[in-house]
């Protein structure tokens, strides 16, 4: 009988074009959505995928890790005297104006690293060495912002120009020149623009004005030591906040910073609310369009429904087979949403923009929601035949 | 009396059968006594609106009358539930609907499967118990097609073959030669009366199709939701209204 459900379905190709185009519109509309909001949200930690270190140390006041707030210099000591500590080295982070040499202004996030150890450095330079980082007035941006700072810049022949800056190109920051000596690939960030690298020391300089320029310290554990564990010692013995820095979404832990900045986006921002809403309009349209096209498909073979009861097939076998209708359609609607979705989000990941983050838990979710959907078809065509007289059959 | 118990295939006795509100009552039948024998072709006539479909459905379990007893091979059919009452049309019953209610997004010999489908028999075999049925009512060939590219005609026979494809011991029939052809409704009525002539068996027809009175063993005229006479001769109805 089964087989027979699914030639009845298939029978019918405008109402299944119908019904799947509302399944396979809702799981992309879920998936989707839910991929940019992760995306977005992982931009939000960004700093924890960029500056590699295994603690993170910072204000006890700091909640997430765009948000710094200043430290003593002095800091840094009491932190190295905790037992457990191989190494502490200073960041400095902030957003700066800079100025470009066609004279426009462009907002920076400038950071600072230690130039002894290059904790927290870039990981990838496309140009340059990051050894040349030791010279003075030098600068690391990385490709996406000097792309954007590019396209404003005057090239050496004094005509404006649209090519992304590139090593030997400088700008200025707070009047103090900053000659670019390298090129890094980095994650982009829900915040700020460019990435503009340079030394702890020379950040230092750049900021003139601050008072304080210890945004976080970056540490690293003593062998055998975990980072957890560090950062028990370390609030208990500095008063200061510790972190561990795993961004893996499904397994940070309590102390990952990464964690926190998720969170504190998602409680303080709208950012929640307004994927999350997008994400209900496709269920609820999945809903609509499906239950209500299914609805006809039933409508319209009620009295087929009605005579296959009165031949004697039980509630049971047709039950199950309106579920088989409405599962097998889900199945084949949540394969083409959620194939657009990749696609789309194919398109979107070599643009970067906006970013898009599909978890195979989102596929999972999509598919468990697209699964509601077909369910709640299935239950009110099982409602609709159920009321069905099998004696009606017998009339005209 | 045993032996007469034993010849009963459908007993339907004093069976009442309203429709509407109580203060809007459409009766269908009215204290109505009913009897098919075993291995006979019996035929139900009478006008329009005299209850003959009614009458049916209440053999075949589809409606519960207000009042009286059915009983089929031996089965009463007062006191079961639903999913017994289901479960023994399954088993005992074929049907020709007045409207043939075939599905118009299956095959026609998906749609003569269904009664085997229906019983839990494998696909294979039900297919091939179908097409051989299919070959008897003269369809060879049009299985594969949708009942919608066929004529009236055939769509019935589509129907019959449907009705019969798992030998049910109780046929029951609502004008099943309406849309055919003298030869046609001929050849049908030879294939379901054949299939009456065994102990285990009973057809009843509802018809207004005089054409076909000769294949009837009995027939039964119906006037106001009862029976009004039963006749062994077709020559001997009253035909005024037929
Ligand atoms: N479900 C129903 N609701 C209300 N009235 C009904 C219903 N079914 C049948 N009736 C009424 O019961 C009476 C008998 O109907 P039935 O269909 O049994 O007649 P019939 O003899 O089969 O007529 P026809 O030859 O036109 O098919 C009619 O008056 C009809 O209007
Ligand atoms: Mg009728």
């Amino acid at each position: 009988m089964y087989r027979l459900a699914l030639n009845m379905l298939f029978g019918d190709r405008a109402k299944l074009a119908m019904l799947l185009c509302g399944l396979a519109f809702s799981a992309l509309l879920m998936a989707q959505q839910s991929s940019v909001f992760f995306g977005i949200m992982s931009w939000t930690y960004t700093p924890m995928v960029n500056i590699r270190a295994q603690v993170w140390v910072s204000d006890p006041m700091v909640e997430q890790v765009n948000d710094a707030k200043p430290l003593r210099d002095t800091d840094l000591g009491r932190v190295r005297s905790v037992d457990g500590v191989a190494w502490a080295a200073p960041l400095h982070t902030s957003f700066v104006q800079a100025r470009m040499q066609d004279g426009n202004f462009k907002l920076i996030t400038l950071v600072g690293i230690d130039a002894d150890t290059f904790a927290g450095a870039p990981a990838v330079l496309t140009q340059g060495r990051i050894e040349d980082h030791r010279l003075p007035d030098t600068v690391i941006v990385d490709e996406w912002g000097a792309s954007l700072m590019g396209r404003m810049g005057v090239g050496p022949d004094g005509k404006p120009r649209s090519t992304p800056l590139k090593v030997g190109d400088t700008f200025e920051i707070n009047d103090i020149q900053a000659r670019i000596v390298g090129i890094c690939k980095v994650k982009r960030a829900f915040t700020g623009g460019p990435f503009v690298y340079t030394t702890y020391d020379r950040a230092k300089g750049y900021t003139l004005g601050a008072r304080r320029t210890l945004s976080f310290m970056l540490v690293e554990p003593q062998k055998g030591v975990t980072p957890a564990e560090l950062c028990g010692r370390i609030e208990r013995d500095t008063g200061l906040k510790a972190w561990t820095s795993d961004t893996v979404i499904w397994n940070w832990g309590e102390r990952s910073l990464a964690r926190n900045t998720f969170w504190w986006f998602w409680t303080n921002t709208g950012i929640p609310f307004s994927f999350g809403t997008a994400v209900l309009l496709g269920l609820f349209v999945g809903i609509a369009i499906s239950g209500q096209t299914f609805y006809s498909f039933v409508l319209e073979n009620l009295k087929y429904f009605a005579a296959i009861k009165a031949m004697g097939a039980g509630m049971g076998v047709i039950a199950r087979m309106l579920f088989v209708q409405a599962f097998t359609a889900g199945l084949i609607g949540f394969g083409l949403g959620a194939g657009m979705a990749q696609a789309i989000g194919r398109a979107m990941i070599e643009k970067g923009m906006p970013p898009f983050v599909m978890f195979p838990q989102i596929l999972w979710a999509t598919f468990a929601l697209v699964l509601g959907i077909s369910f709640v078809s299935a239950i009110i065509g099982i409602i609709k035949v159920s009321r069905v007289d099998a004696a009606s059959v017998f009339r005209g | 009396m045993s032996h007469e118990a034993h010849s009963i295939a459908v007993r339907a006795s004093g069976v009442d059968m309203f429709f509407g509100t109580p203060d809007n009552q459409v009766v269908a039948l009215k204290q109505a006594d009913f009897e098919a024998r075993r291995g006979e072709l019996i035929m139900l006539v009478g006008p329009s609106g005299c209850g003959k479909t009614t009458l049916l459905s209440v053999i075949a379990g589809t409606l519960t009358p207000q009042a009286g007893t059915v009983e089929v091979f031996g089965q009463r059919l007062d006191g079961l539930g639903q999913e017994e009452l289901t479960a023994f049309r399954r088993k005992n019953l074929g049907f020709v609907f007045q409207s043939f209610n075939l599905i118009p997004t299956l095959s026609v010999i998906e749609n003569v499967m269904v009664p085997l489908l229906i019983q839990g028999r494998p696909y294979d075999e039900a297919r091939a118990r179908s097409l051989s049925i299919i070959d008897k009512v003269g369809l060879k060939g049009r299985e594969d097609g949708r009942p919608n590219a066929l004529s009236g005609g055939q769509q019935q026979r589509v129907a019959i073959a449907r009705a019969l494809v798992h030998e049910p011991p109780l046929l029951i029939c609502d004008e099943p030669t309406s849309a055919l052809d003298k030869d046609t409704g001929a050849h049908i009525m030879q294939l379901v009366r054949d299939l009456s002539r065994s102990p285990e068996r009973c057809v009843v027809v509802v018809t207004h199709d005089h054409r076909i009175f000769r294949f009837a063993d009995r027939i039964a005229e119906m006037e106001d939701g009862r029976i009004s006479r039963v006749v062994d001769d077709p020559k001997l109805l009253d035909t005024t209204h037929l």
